[in-house]
C-alpha cells in the first residue's frame, strides 16, 4: 500500500538522510520514491516541482534554514504534510512551526519507533 | 558569578546526559561519563573534532566533540547500522556534525529557559587532526573539559562559555 507513497527528506547531513531513509524503508516506502534536499533552498524547489505526500524537515541547515522553507513552502500553496525533524527542541520553536503550518514535529535525537509512529500517523490520515 | 557557576553546572549536567541519550537513541551505545575538569584554553584532543558555536541573549560560547578516528568509525557505523570498516572518511565527519548538533540542541534547551528567546546553533564545523587548534575559538575564557568513555574508548567534549 505504502509502495506508492513518495516522500521527501530535507536535512544537510548525509548520515541523518540515510538514517531517516532506512527508516522510511522499513515502514514500507520504496527506496525509489524517495528524494532527498541537501539544504533548505533545494528542499523548497524539489517540493514545488516534484510532488509528494509528505516532506521530513530539517531546521538549522546552510542556504535556508528548515523553518523558512516550510513557510517558503506553505506561501506557495503548497499543503503537502511536512513533518520537523530537528534538534530545536524549545517549545518556543515547536509552537512556530506548527503555526507556520508544519503537520507534526519529532526532536532528535529519536529512535526509529518514534518515527515510523509519526510518518504513519501522517500517512493514515491521508489514506 | 555565582550564577554563572550554578547555569554551569546545570549545562553540564545537561551536557551528560545528552551525550548519554544521543549515543543511545541514535548509535544504541552506552557512555560512561567520567568527569569534567576546568581548562585554561581549548585542547586539541582526538583525531577528529566537531564544533559547533552556541548564541543567544545572555550569552555565546561553543562546544566541541573529539574523537579517535576508531571511535568514530564504530559510533557512526552504529548509526547506520554498518560495519565500521564500510566507514568512510567523510562518513565520519559527517556522523560526528550531526551528534554535536544533537548534543548541542539539547544543551541549547537547558539555556533557553533561562533566556527569553531560544538560543541559536551554528553549523557543525569539522577538525581534522591529533593537537589541532582552533583559530575562532573563544579566547581568555575557561573551558571544561568533560571526559565520556565508550567500551574502553575515552572520548571529549569541551565546552566554553561567556555570560554577558
Amino acid at each position: 500500500m505504502k509502495q506508492d507513497v513518495k516522500v521527501l527528506v530535507v536535512d544537510d547531513s548525509t548520515i541523518m538522510r540515510k538514517v531517516i531513509i532506512g527508516i522510511l524503508e522499513q515502514v514500507g516506502i520504496n527506496s525509489l520514491n524517495i528524494l532527498q534536499a541537501a539544504d533548505g533552498e533545494e528542499g523548497v524547489q524539489t517540493a514545488l516541482n516534484s510532488p509528494v505526500h509528505l516532506i521530513l524537515m530539517d531546521w538549522n541547515m546552510p542556504k535556508m534554514l528548515g523553518i523558512d522553507a516550510l513557510k517558503a513552502i506553505r506561501a506557495a500553496g503548497n499543503k503537502t504534510p511536512i513533518l520537523m525533524v530537528t534538534t530545536e527542541g524549545e517549545k518556543q520553536n515547536v509552537v512556530t512551526a506548527i503555526q507556520a503550518g508544519a503537520t507534526n514535529y519529532l526532536i532528535k535525537p529519536f529512535n526509529a519507533e518514534d518515527l515510523r509512529e509519526k510518518v504513519e500517523q501522517i500517512l493514515e490520515v491521508r489514506t | 558569578m555565582s550564577n554563572a557557576t550554578s547555569i554551569d553546572s546545570v549545562l553540564v549536567n545537561a551536557i551528560s546526559r545528552a551525550t548519554m541519550d544521543v549515543l543511545k537513541t541514535m548509535a544504541n551505545t552506552d557512555v560512561q561519563f567520567n568527569g569534567v575538569a576546568a581548562k585554561p584554553d581549548y585542547e586539541g584532543t582526538g583525531d577528529i573534532s566537531a564544533i559547533i558555536g552556541i548564541t543567544g541573549e545572555s550569552g555565546e560560547g561553543m562546544i566541541a566533540l573529539s574523537f579517535s578516528t576508531n571511535l568514530a568509525s564504530l559510533i557512526v557505523s552504529r548509526l547506520l547500522g554498518q560495519s565500521p570498516e564500510t566507514i568512510t572518511g567523510d562518513d565520519r565527519c559527517d556522523g560526528i556534525g550531526e551528534l554535536v548538533n544533537m548534543i548541542s540542541g539539547n544543551a541549547k534547551v537547558s539555556l533557553s529557559q533561562n533566556s527569553g528567546t531560544p538560543y541559536k546553533l551554528s553549523l557543525p564545523t569539522i577538525i581534522l587532526g591529533a593537537g589541532h587548534s582552533v583559530a575562532s575559538r573563544p579566547k581568555n575564557n575557561p573551558y571544561l573539559l568533560m571526559t565520556f568513555e565508550v567500551e574502553g574508548m575515552p572520548f571529549h567534549l569541551q565546552l566554553s562559555f561567556k555570560y554577558r
